[in-house]
């Protein structure tokens, strides 16, 4: 087992991962940057090491600056949480050109996962199902010339893309260059890569996406599924449920045995997250996430495995002490995640000072989360301020639990998803279960329309 | 207050200068004033300004210079400090901008320049010093 680790993050999952890392007995070095000075998970760690002001390329994206960081503090490992440096296949490289072990997987496997018209391909290769679709797009006229044969509506995607950025459904023939121009200039803005592939549209999908633990030893496990339908017009997640309600079983069981064969396939080692696209009765590949998620709590719930501490045993090169006959679930879990957002105005962030900060508890609540009455939002970062996750017997009381906690939230000085997110959850079609990726934002317009 | 109570307020001073976007900052303490300046057109990040002066005497006679300016040169990588051969020592004249020390960071050495001359009145750091992104390795009297 590794001594100490780097986290090299902020915000809620710099505190999760510090937690595992107690748990393990492994001491911890935090990086911050100025504006996080008086963060929490700067307070939790045994060391914290500023790298660099506010804004991010200075700070968390500083990749000699943390490197140098967890050697000058004699770490033996960097956990890279999600966003930031998670998939940045460099990163991984550069610290283990150090001796640091990166705490993922290889970094060809980051690499090949994160240019999504490989990781595409790869996946046909092993047999998984993907979306009618090309490969990488030249100019418009070859993706007019792919999208005519794969049938309207399609969507431009880029291939370095994540998080929606760099996406445009095109309905019609032409909307195509109009869309192709900005999805270019926007994954070229935001990922320094603009090249873009085209794939069919598949209208109002569910999003559902299976977790996988895979030791260096070969031993390789699922732990089921989550349901992600439930997203902004942005197509960023917002509440996530597990397991996924009125799946089909011999689906459920397709979608986990994909999952696991494609894990091999790939090679894969560490924790990660295969998302697809799922309607009536078929199912469609979409990404591999090869990185702890935001919404790890819902699968940690039902199943009562600690993914963190399995990713960081996994790295330490222990292997998995479970099968999959090991694992089974128990209820239901649902998470709501709280950013500073104003709902009301197209999610926009707020940043400020939070004046009051009151997290709920009692049976069955879990809350991942930095912030504390007094803290303030810096305008640099993320603006999810907790995760709330609840678990319950059935998906009902699980609601209700929810429900229950989100009541008991109190967060002034800055607008939060609370309020809105309790809406959704009173209304009989999210009650009811199994919406697809639609339906948020139709309820969001429903709920505009009649504020 | 001594000069390293000074430097951790000045580096506590300054992050909330980042954070807070203002130019600049003056904090008065008991017989100490600190100011923090941001350099317009320096590298963002760079080194903030504070100039520690007697408050009486800065409120009493605000045109005269004050007594005394001191100038932080704080570090803007993480990395070890690497002295000069001879090592800068405090007491010691710079006729203008010269090379104090290095920062170095996985092997790169990063010099750290006094930008101005001055007398160096405080060396807060040591040969093989680990230091973090903006900690104060200089104090120069301007």
């Amino acid at each position: 087992m590794f001594k100490k680790v780097l986290i090299a993050n902020r915000g809620e999952i710099a505190l999760r991962i510090n937690r595992a890392c107690h748990e393990l007995g492994v001491a911890t070095v935090a990086i911050f940057s100025e504006a996080d000075r008086q963060s929490l998970h700067v307070r939790h760690a045994d060391e914290a090491f500023c790298v660099g002001p506010g804004p991010v390329m200075r700070s968390y994206l500083n990749i000699p600056n943390i490197i140098s960081a967890a050697l000058i503090s004699g770490c033996d490992a960097i956990h890279p949480g999600y966003g930031f440096l998670a998939e940045n296949a460099r990163f991984a490289e550069i610290a283990s050109d150090h001796g640091l072990t990166f705490i993922g997987p290889t970094p060809a496997v980051i690499s090949a996962m994160g240019d999504k018209a490989t990781a595409k391909r790869l996946m046909a290769e092993a047999g998984v199902p993907t979306t009618p679709g090309s490969d990488i797009v030249a100019n418009v006229d070859e993706a007019r010339t792919v999208s005519a044969a794969i049938g309207y509506p399609v969507l431009l995607k880029a291939t370095a893309g994540g998080g929606g950025k760099g996406m445009r459904a095109v309905h019609a023939p032409e909307e195509l260059a109009t869309a192709f121009a900005t999805a270019q200039a926007e994954s070229e803005a935001s990922f320094k890569d603009g090249r873009l592939y085209v794939e069919k549209l598949i209208v109002n999908p569910r999003h559902i996406e299976v977790q996988v633990l895979a030791d260096e030893h070969g031993g390789v496990v699922h732990l089921g599924e989550r349901d992600c339908s439930l997203q902004k017009p942005s197509h960023q997640k917002l509440i996530e449920e597990a397991p996924a309600p009125h799946l089909d079983d011999a689906l459920r069981e397709r979608l986990h045995t994909i999952a696991t064969t494609a894990t091999r396939a790939v090679g894969y080692t560490n924790a990660g997250t295969l998302e697809f696209l799922v309607t009536g009765g078929d199912l469609y590949f979409m990404e591999m996430n090869t990185r702890i998620q935001v919404e790890h709590p819902v699968t940690e719930l039902i199943y009562g495995v600690d993914l963190v501490k399995e990713q960081i045993r996994i790295a330490a090169g222990e292997a998995l002490g479970f099968t999959q006959d090991d694992l089974n679930t128990h209820g239901h879990a649902i998470e709501v995640r709280v950013n500073a957002e104003d709902p009301n105005n197209n999610f926009a962030p707020a940043a400020g000072t939070l004046t009051t900060v009151v997290f709920p508890g009692g049976p069955g609540v879990r809350v991942d989360t930095h912030v504390y009455g007094g803290a303030t939002v810096p305008p640099f970062y993320d603006s999810m301020l907790a995760k709330i996750v609840a678990v319950g017997r059935t998906r009902e009381s699980a609601i209700v639990r929810m429900e229950r906690a989100l009541a008991e939230t109190r967060i002034e000085g800055v607008k939060t998803t609370v309020d809105f997110c309790a809406d959704v959850l009173a209304d009989p079609e999210f009650r009811a279960g199994g919406v697809g990726v639609a339906w948020l934002p139709a309820f969001l317009a429903r709920r505009t329309a009649a504020v | 207050m001594t000069e390293d109570v000074i430097a951790a307020r000045a580096r506590a001073l300054a992050g909330a200068l980042t954070e807070a976007g203002f130019a600049r900052l003056r904090v008065r303490d008991g017989d100490t004033e600190i100011e923090l300046r941001r350099a317009p057109g320096a590298v963002s990040g760079a080194a903030p300004s504070p100039s520690s002066a007697p408050a009486a005497a800065a409120a009493e006679v605000a045109d005269r210079p004050p007594e005394r300016r001191v100038e932080v040169v704080a570090s803007d990588v993480v990395g070890i400090v690497r002295l000069l051969r001879p090592a800068i020592g405090e007491g010691q004249e710079l006729d203008g901008d010269r090379e104090l020390a290095y920062v170095e960071t996985l092997g790169i050495r990063n010099p750290v320049r006094s930008r101005g001359g001055g007398r160096v009145s405080t060396v807060f750091v040591s040969e093989g010093q680990p230091v973090e992104y903006g900690q104060p390795l200089f104090a120069i009297d301007r």
